[in-house]
């Protein structure tokens, strides 16, 4: 047994440590905030090795090279650490100067409406940032005093995109003698050549987003623009006991009967959807652009591809995150030049060359043929204004609806009708809180 | 780990009887070896993975041998999270509250289970209710009160408030311990001209001493693991704990399984080394006895 001596002094040691550890800490921030001139912080929470953490190292080299005098204190954050506390941050002097925060009303669009964010308006026409983006990426740039996306100030600007597509199994669809379908009809009877042979054709992922961008996809391709504006914007009343969203419900309730959907899919997560795809086990998943820089580096044993959702003129997707300069920044001048280096076309040359989809690209400058189909596809969605964001979005909240309802339509719980007056009780209300502000 | 405790002190208790019971015991230590088995599954699992590629982990599944044994998850998880810096805050934190939460906890027992305060019952009850609030419902206030006093995004906010938090489940476990203090010691001590402060000293913490190191440890472990606290306090990377590294790996719509898993075995560790070595304390603290 430890003499008590010895105790107390280990005892003494921890805590004049601890004393000294925050002393320097407390040091170190009044230094910074002296010279706040000379310092560029910024965050971003994009993992090292994928497209926009190659892209933006690029950019914070170019950056310096431009601001010899400055020092670029760069973090990357835990995104779980900005998603539950940003607003906590940017109330207090610890905000950066520059960071990356997720698109949408009950992120960015909050942010703003509480006043911590800057309104970047003026700088998007003077440096021409509103020329470079296309009306749906504009969409979730900017929002109203309310925090709702689509008009009002800018608040943010997206450097890439995101869309949902179909990746399929090259190998499998070649065994089975299928062509890539062109149209929902065509897809189906695929699907109904692989079910014949017991084979499930499409992974699903019940207790995720999967299932949500499922019904949605289905559902867009009955819709209009006029529907994604109500639906997203509430620019009119959406239905939830007609099409589109009834068509959403109903096919994904029979894909689930016919056998494309496995009913042992509903409490999966995505990342088991991603992997059953990985070990060539699924033909085909219907998911996002986030996978593709994995796909890439993961698959090695058979051959893959990407096609849009066969027939669909509207499809889930969006800009990606946004660059968002807090209203605490010290700094703004210097945030706005990042992001401008950012937008730049050898930048978004680089985010294209490692599986990202650049806002602004330069196609001849992309080499692997993959990654050519996957940014001309979004190209061809953008120009025909054709992303219709995503299924969760218009209430806060509605993802764990969503992720229910789904639940419900592959395990045969509810039936669709069900499902979607559940799905329509909570948009209303939810929609009804904001509008009501 | 509290599993792993319990079992270990059953298994390593020594008992003259043992070849003499028959085919009782036999089943007793198959149960045992059974659930220690259990226990160890996942972390079985997690070593298995932290030395897989990415792609082997993909395409193969978790529960596969390793094709290839790689280190690259473990690498990338150190330089990635600059995990040096994050394992001396860890240490920094979880030691400095470990000490000043038995400090405390003894000081505040000692009115309450030996001077026996006024009212000690509702005190107390009190106290318990801090360690019962979730830390969510404490969060803002604790927040406010961090940037009213310049210490939010400093590790003393997050020492200052484990410190408090263990120490109110110190403060009622000793309370009671200290509560049913033989008489006769504190009356003998009393006797030999002894104050209050000298029968803390020499009278009490010499007698309680193990219980007070098998706090010293909870307190140790249970800081170490803490998350949500030092998440919303802890700002900076340099200011983070071991648990935030950790955290970090998981994105927005994907993870890296391998990565997680190399830094979930490194960040264990620190945690395993520290049981180790205060193991016997541990299993002495649980079967003390109060008079020697």
């Amino acid at each position: 047994m430890r003499s008590p001596r010895t105790m107390i002094s280990i005892g003494a040691a921890f805590v004049s440590l601890a004393l000294v550890l925050a002393g320097c800490g407390g040091q170190g921030d009044d230094a910074a905030a002296e010279n706040g001139t000379g310092t560029f912080k910024l965050w971003h929470y994009e993992s090292a090795n994928g497209a926009m953490g190659k892209a933006w190292d690029k950019a914070i080299e170019v950056f310096q090279a431009e601001h010899p005098d400055v020092e670029v204190e760069f973090e990357r954050k835990a995104f779980e650490q900005i998603q539950q506390n940003a607003s906590m941050i940017l109330a207090s002097d610890q905000a950066p100067d520059l960071m990356e925060y997720n698109k949408g009303n009950a992120t960015a669009g909050l942010l703003s409406s509480k006043g911590l964010l800057t309104d970047l308006s003026d700088e998007v026409s003077s440096r021409g940032w509103d020329k470079m983006l296309s009306p749906s990426l504009q969409t979730t740039a900017r929002y109203d005093e309310k925090g709702v996306m689509g008009s009002g100030s800018w608040f943010g600007v997206p450097n890439y995109g995101e869309y949902v597509m179909v990746y399929y199994n090259k190998d499998l669809f070649r065994q089975y003698g299928v062509a890539v379908p062109k149209t929902l009809d065509e897809l189906t009877k695929a699907m109904d050549t692989f079910v014949a042979k017991k084979v499930t054709p499409l992974g699903m992922a019940g207790a995720e987003y999967p299932a949500g961008q499922l019904y949605y996809q289905l559902a867009l391709s009955k819709a209009d623009r006029s529907f994604v504006d109500n639906y997203q914007l509430y620019k009119g009343p959406v239905s939830f006991d007609s099409d589109p969203l009834k068509y959403g419900a109903d096919t994904f309730r029979e894909w689930v009967d016919k056998g494309y959907v496995s009913k042992q899919s509903a409490s999966l997560k995505a990342e088991d959807m991603g992997t059953a795809f990985i070990a060539g086990k699924t033909p085909m998943i219907v998911s996002g652009s986030w996978w593709h820089g994995r796909f890439a580096s993961e698959i090695k044993k058979f051959q893959w591809g990407t096609f849009l959702f066969p027939g669909n003129k509207l499809n889930a997707g969006s800009s990606g995150n946004l660059w968002v300069v807090p209203e605490q920044s010290k700094n703004k001048k210097l945030a706005y030049d990042f992001i401008d280096i950012t937008m730049r076309p050898e930048i978004q040359t680089i985010l294209g060359n490692n599986g990202g989809v650049p806002v602004k690209a330069d196609l001849s400058k992309v080499t692997d043929p993959k990654n050519k189909e996957l940014i001309a596809n979004f190209e061809a969605i953008t120009s025909a204004d054709g992303l219709a964001f995503y299924p969760d979005w218009p209430v806060p909240g509605y993802y764990d609806v969503l992720v229910a309802g789904g639940q419900s339509l592959i395990n045969g719980s509810k039936n669709p009708q069900q499902v979607l007056t559940e799905l329509g009780k909570a948009y209303e209300q939810g929609v009804s809180e904001i509008q009501n502000g | 780990m509290t599993t792993l405790t319990l079992t270990r002190a059953r298994a390593t208790r020594r008992d003259p009887d043992r070849y003499k019971r028959g085919v009782a015991r036999w089943v007793v230590l198959a149960l045992v070896a059974f659930t220690a088995a259990l226990v160890l599954v996942p972390f079985a699992v997690m070593l298995m993975n932290a030395f897989k590629s990415p792609a082997d982990y993909s395409g193969n599944g978790p529960l596969s041998w390793p094709e290839s044994f790689q280190l690259d998850g473990l690498k990338t998880y150190w330089t990635q999270v600059r995990f040096e810096g994050k394992l001396l805050n860890s240490i920094v934190i979880a030691g400095a509250v470990a000490v000043l939460g038995v400090v405390l906890s003894l000081l505040n027992a000692y009115a309450l289970g030996i001077g026996r305060v006024r009212g000690r019952l509702w005190i107390v009850a009190a106290f318990l209710l801090a360690n019962m609030i979730p830390q969510e419902a404490l969060i803002y206030p604790l927040y406010s009160m961090a940037k009213a006093t310049g210490l939010y995004n400093s590790r003393l906010s997050v020492i200052i408030i484990f410190t408090v938090i263990q120490s109110a489940f110190g403060t009622y476990l000793l309370a009671s311990v200290l509560g049913t203090f033989p008489k006769a010691l504190l009356e003998a001590a009393a006797l030999d001209g002894a104050g209050r402060w000298t029968t803390l000293w020499r009278v009490v913490v010499p007698t309680v001493r193990p219980t007070l190191s098998v706090l010293l440890i909870f307190f140790f472990i249970w800081t170490w693991n803490e998350f949500f606290i030092p998440l919303v306090m802890l700002v900076d990377n340099s200011t983070q704990t071991v648990p935030l590294a950790l955290a970090s790996l998981q994105g927005d719509r994907l993870m890296d399984a391998t990565t997680t898993n190399a830094g979930a075995l490194i960040s264990l560790l620190p945690t395993v080394v520290f049981f180790l070595i205060f193991q016997r304390t541990l299993t002495r603290g649980v079967t003390a006895g109060a008079v020697k």
